[in-house]
């Protein structure tokens, strides 16, 4: 058993290749450990002082979230909040203060729960996952990243480092919503994602929409762009509330049934698409949309 | 008999510095109660769900029982015993007093270690942020209304 | 007289341990040498076990005890005494111990918990309460007949029985213009407090001290001797300071455990559990109901008579349980005016949990399902249901469903104040509506004992056989006794929580430490009043009868200027005759239920010092969801004169808050093989404090003679009691029907509204 700190992401990098498990703020390894879940792993690097993960870089091109940025930070940061800000609200979203001041955006990626707060945005933002090891590094889409609960296709040897979100075109707004049966600490029972860019007339132009909770991944409604264009915002929302509960496949467990999912997960869609329009049309909704606007009767 | 393999680590909790032999998966809480014996940060659920946990990892608020001791090499830790100054209590732990904002007081430790953090970063917090930045605390004695005055009243500095 | 002056600030002497966390609680207690204990348990919900061998535990490393009920004695214990410490020949629910461990550290104890063998041949599992009553059902306990002689009226799964009929009730609904029947469920929930259980033991000779988290330290110590076989006299029972309860740590639980593995191995032994244990293991859960309501009203509003059948979870012991089948009959009536009543309430053995005493037991489920009903009465005669409630409650001097006619009681004036407190009839927006709902809980006179003493500088000790569990009576004890003295609260010094230093209380159970506690403090410090009022006679050469003690001194009426200090006295005192008091104040009696006749009668119907309340309740539902949010409650207790308003007020908020989230977030899920499935506090969701709405309080301060000290009556449970219900009643203003199902999660709320598309 061991457990080294790493200096350097090369340090990191040749740890993993040794089989060693990388640590951030732990918040999902450690209780992950309870009641004999699941074991520690033997060895563990931490990479949560290395200040090459710990950066946002923004340019013409979007903008580069290190794997450490940490949820309490992406919820505040001037740049996420205005132009990424569907990954603001889902941040602010995450489990208590204390887990969103430790736990990392990139954590939250390779836990790769179907029920991640910060999946959904990502996702409708395009955003490219960096993944590094001694042998090299490669980029990958989130819809690759994902192959089932708890399961990424990153090999055990790679880090994630880093985030890539392509930059926003005008006239864009995005916004994640969330079921929530109390105002905190809540877990996503279902949650949705959308992103917009309006169109001269106030119409969509395209956009996107993704899931949270109601698939075995993190799931984009396809077509979503396709069946918005062209129309309102109230038009757009309700056609995509039908087309997520259409494209759901939700399980019934204690946190709700599989036909009050697919149902509430349509409506989370459709006040995402309203929030993303109305903020791509300008409108100032604060983070996160959620308590802005009252959803779930907040 | 079980003979875990240990680390040797320095914790710096409230200001001094304590060096411990640790498994790798002990978390900071149980070194903190027991190598270290400081017993006013509490385990209410082990699960990172019920903030009793609370204490400063470098001055933000983590929940003791899901962070490993050795994750906190280096960092600086402050628990409850850390929060009295030596002139008495912190003006914090006067107004939970004076507001009744302690019944059990088995949360007490932990809201109030949230509670300092929230005023460290914004000493004139709103009563939603306040709300929000307790949310991670359960409390099931008080209902929160007089915890709620308590931070008011000591961000109003009353 | 003003017990404490308003502009008085009292800090709760057990306060500044709480906020510096100096103060220990069981889990901050380690003694040299002490071993950790883990318990077996049985991992199944019904089952005979077939083989138990700890024969390979015993040899583990580290391993110093490992026992079974084979190693204690053999002993049933509970209301019911369907119990043994450990399980004999057959487990009942997933979390009946089936051995303990104590061993040098936690892997240790894990280590040999592995290594027990226990194999089990399955049985049926009831966890269906109709089921469990019709014929030919599997039966829980077997043996039922052979547990002993009990007061309790049983047969087969029904592990107590109660019914209460007065008037006649065919006649009645015969007269009536509408006849309304409901249905209501309600899941069990829990009391949840945010410390877990902790027990420590360690013997010296034959004498065991036992450092436990109970709320009811001598019944704890009780337990101890009755399975143990031991006297009193050798077992201590002492709690530190104690994590909140709420019922949960009521009764006798693991103090015996953990006192015969501190024995075995010859340690010290600490138990304690984790949030997962808390939730699966103690006989203390809030029980799940199915209650059957029919009752009929006259045009006017008037009841004309009401027919109940209440089914409760009793889970698979009987813990308290067998008094709650009369109070459910009881909650399910209501302090409403109904001359025709039959109830019959039946605790029915299933192979969950055991149910037992949770904050104010029955009374949040049976009074949501009463209060939801008497809104749909109101609405079928369209009377608003707030003069629907003027109309038919209770008031002074007016007859209750048991034959019981009050002295002077609030219910009227909690009504009107609680709508007032939340401008009941406001203009609001279409997704908010205000909910009321009216509520009712007895008090408990017991007997309690307590010591007073004036040491030689003038302080006072209070050695009270009181248990704080956080409700403040640290507060209240110690303002009655600076009261009676002249004297101020902080000159007190409390020596509490511990059975060999002070005489017996019951504890904080039943809300009844002012009550009883508070009577016997009062009469201990009366005593040294007399004594007091001799010495200062003496010294200012007056009568006794006209010395008046205040201030802190002693002076003669009329002639403040006059006054001796009490630390004088005292010191005068201290070199003979000391200032020595003791009370055992005399219980109160229970008044009788007049026309009442019961079956299964537990001494229910009559209420001794009865509290009311009224809650009003204003919420948002978001219509696409189900998801409600609670804006605003306003409350309204009768709870007699108030002595410690801070306390009050404390136990009316936080009763609200346990009330709102039992109204729509906690309530434990089962499967069908007896499971709890959600034994963590991630998806048994207490409130936040980002939930918390602003509670508004009104007292109606009855004076109330003969009950507790100064006109006072209980407060800790009443606020438990109605909040749900009022809950239920504003939902319903929305969506036009009730939930049928408590708690009224989202999904519940939004799949009542379906059905209501659908009809």
């Amino acid at each position: 058993m061991s457990f080294t700190i790493a200096e350097s992401v090369d340090e990191a990098l040749a740890a993993l290749a040794t089989g060693a498990r990388p640590i951030a703020g732990g918040t999902d390894l450690v209780v992950g450990t309870r009641q004999g879940k699941a074991h520690l792993p033997p060895s563990l690097v931490a990479i949560d002082r290395l200040d090459e993960l710990d950066h946002i870089e923004s340019g013409e091109h979007g903008i580069r979230i290190g794997a450490t940025v940490t949820h309490s930070r992406l919820m505040i940061e001037p740049t996420i909040v205005s132009g990424y800000t569907a990954l603001a609200d889902a941040a602010a979203l995450v489990g208590s203060p204390s887990t969103r001041n430790i736990g990392t955006l990139g954590g939250n990626i390779m836990n790769a729960s179907p029920a991640m707060d910060t999946g959904a945005p990502l996702m409708v933002l395009g955003a490219v996952v960096q993944l590094r090891s001694t042998g090299g590094s490669r980029a990958v889409e989130l819809s690759d990243l994902w192959t089932g609960p708890g399961q990424t296709s990153a090999t055990a040897d790679e880090l994630c480092v880093a985030i890539d979100i392509p930059s926003r075109p005008a006239r864009s707004g995005s916004a994640y919503v969330r079921l929530e049966y109390r105002r905190a600490m809540e877990i996503a029972v279902v949650g949705a994602a959308a992103s917009v860019t309006m169109a001269d007339d106030g119409t969509i132009l395209d956009g996107a929409v993704a899931l949270t909770a109601v698939a075995p991944t993190i799931i984009e409604v396809a077509g979503a762009s396709t069946s918005m264009t062209g129309l309102l915002p109230d038009a757009a929302a309700t056609a995509i509330a039908n087309a997520a509960s259409d494209v759901a496949r939700p399980i019934s467990d204690l946190r709700g049934s599989e036909s009050y999912r697919r149902h509430t997960v349509g409506v989370m869609a459709a006040r995402a698409v309203d929030a993303a329009a109305r903020r791509a049309a300008g409108e100032e909704i604060g983070v996160p949309v959620n308590r802005a606007i009252g959803v779930g009767a907040s | 008999m079980t003979q875990p393999i240990t680390q040797p680590i320095t914790l710096n909790v409230n200001g001094m510095d304590y060096s411990v032999d640790v498994d790798m998966g002990r978390n900071l809480l149980g070194v903190l109660r027991t190598e270290i014996g400081l017993t006013g940060t509490k385990e209410g659920c082990d699960d990172s769900e019920c903030g009793a946990c609370m204490v400063l990892l470098d001055g933000q608020p983590v929940n003791s029982c899901s962070y490993l001791a050795m994750q906190a090499q280096g960092r600086s830790v402050t628990t409850i015993e850390g929060v009295m100054s030596a002139d008495g209590l912190d003006a914090l732990q006067r107004s939970f007093l004076e507001e009744g904002g302690v019944q059990c007081g088995f949360c007490t430790p932990g809201m109030i270690m949230s509670a300092r953090a929230l005023l460290d970063g914004n000493p004139s917090p709103t009563e939603e942020q306040i709300r929000i930045g307790l949310s991670g605390n359960l409390c099931r004695c008080t209902g929160y209304a007089k915890i709620l005055a308590a931070v008011v009243r000591t961000a109003s500095g009353d | 007289m003003p017990l404490l002056t308003e502009s008085k600030l009292f800090i709760r002497p057990d306060g500044p341990d709480k906020v510096t966390g100096s103060g220990r609680y069981v889990a901050d207690i380690t003694l040299t040498g002490m071993l950790t204990a883990k318990f077996l348990y049985a991992g199944i919900s019904h089952a005979r076990i077939t083989r138990l061998d700890v024969s390979a535990a015993r040899q583990v490393p580290g391993v110093f005890a490992v026992l079974t009920q084979d190693d204690v004695p053999e002993r049933r214990f509970g209301s019911v005494p369907d119990r043994t410490l450990f399980a004999k020949d057959v487990v009942r629910f997933e979390g009946e111990v089936v051995a303990a461990v104590a061993a040098i550290d936690a892997d240790a104890a894990r280590k040999a918990l592995d290594a027990v063998v226990v194999e089990y041949e399955p049985l049926p599992v009831v966890t269906d309460l109709e089921a469990a009553i019709a014929d030919g059902s599997p039966l829980v306990h077997e043996d039922w007949a052979d547990y002993g002689p009990t007061r309790v009226e049983r047969d087969g799964n029904v592990a107590s029985f109660t019914s209460m009929t007065r008037g006649d009730v065919e006649k009645g609904l015969a007269e009536a213009d509408h006849v309304i029947t409901s249905r209501y469920v309600t899941d069990a929930s829990h009391a949840a407090p945010i410390e877990p259980r902790g027990v420590l033991a360690q013997w010296e000779g034959d004498r065991v001290t036992i450092w436990s988290s109970t709320q009811v330290p001598f019944q704890a110590r009780d337990g101890v001797c009755e399975t143990l076989d031991l006297p009193t006299n050798r077992v201590r029972i002492i709690v530190p300071h104690m994590g909140g309860g709420f019922g949960g740590k009521c009764g006798f639980h693991y103090e015996a455990h953990v006192a015969a593995l501190a024995r075995a191995a010859r340690r010290p032994v600490r138990l304690l559990f984790s949030r997962w244990e808390e939730f699966i293991a103690p006989d203390r859960r809030r029980e799940g109901m199915i209650i059957e309501i029919t009752t009929g009203l006259k045009n006017d509003g008037t009841l004309t008579a009401r027919r109940a059948r209440v089914l409760l979870d009793n889970g698979a012991y009987s813990a308290d349980a067998s008094f709650f089948p009369h109070m459910a009959a009881m909650h399910t009536l209501g302090p409403y005016k109904i001359d025709n009543i039959g109830v019959e309430v039946s605790s029915v053995y299933t192979n969950h949990q055991p149910s037992g005493s949770v904050r104010a037991p029955t009374a949040p489920q049976a009074c949501w399902a009463l209060e939801s009903h008497t809104d749909e009465l109101a609405s079928a005669v369209g009377i608003d249901p707030v003069v629907f409630r003027q109309q038919n409650c209770v008031d002074t001097g007016e007859t209750g469903v048991a034959g019981q006619v009050y002295d002077e009681i609030g219910l009227q004036e909690c009504i009107r104040e609680a709508v007032a407190g939340i401008d009941y009839g406001q203009d609001l927006e279409d997704d908010e509506a205000i909910g009321v709902a009216v509520g009712w809980w007895p008090s408990f006179p017991g007997p309690s004992g307590a010591y007073v003493k004036i040491d030689s500088d003038g302080k006072g000790v209070i050695t009270t056989g009181a248990q704080e569990c956080g409700t403040g009576s640290v507060m209240t004890l110690p303002i009655l006794a600076a009261a009676e003295l002249g004297m101020e609260p902080e000159d007190f010094e409390l020596v509490y929580q511990d059975t060999s230093a002070a005489p017996y209380d019951e504890g904080a159970t039943g809300s009844q430490t002012i009550l009883n506690n508070g009577r016997a403090i009062v009469e201990a410090a009366q005593q040294i009043a007399v004594e007091l009022k001799n010495l200062a006679a003496e010294k200012l050469e007056a009568s006794p009868d006209d010395i008046v003690l205040a201030d802190g001194g002693a002076h003669v009426a009329g002639s403040p200027k006059s006054a001796v200090p009490i630390a004088r006295l005292a010191r005068t005192a201290a070199g003979g005759e000391m200032l020595l008091g003791k009370g055992s104040g005399t219980p109160p009696e229970y008044p009788s239920a007049v026309d009442v006749s019961c079956v299964g009668d537990r001494g229910m119907s009559g209420w001794a010092g009865p509290q009311f309340s009224c809650h009003a309740v204003k919420i948002r539902l978001d219509r696409e969801t189900g998801v409600v949010r609670i804006l605003e409650v306003s409350t309204a207790h009768d709870s007699g004169v108030i002595i410690n308003p801070i306390g009050a007020s404390g136990q009316v908020e936080g009763g609200v808050m346990m009330g709102i989230g039992q109204a729509l977030t906690e309530g434990t899920v089962y499967s069908e093989d007896g499971a709890q499935e959600n034994p963590a506090f991630l998806d048994y969701k207490l409130q936040t404090i980002a939930d918390a709405p602003p509670i508004s309080i009104h007292f109606a301060e009855v004076y109330t003679p003969g009950m507790g000290p100064h006109g006072s009556k209980p407060i800790a449970e009443a606020p438990n009691v109605a909040t749900a219900a009022a809950i239920s009643n504003a939902i319903t203003k929305l969506i036009g029907r009730p939930v049928p199902h408590l708690p009224m999660t989202a999904p519940r709320v939004w799949e009542t509204m379906q059905r209501r598309g659908e009809a």
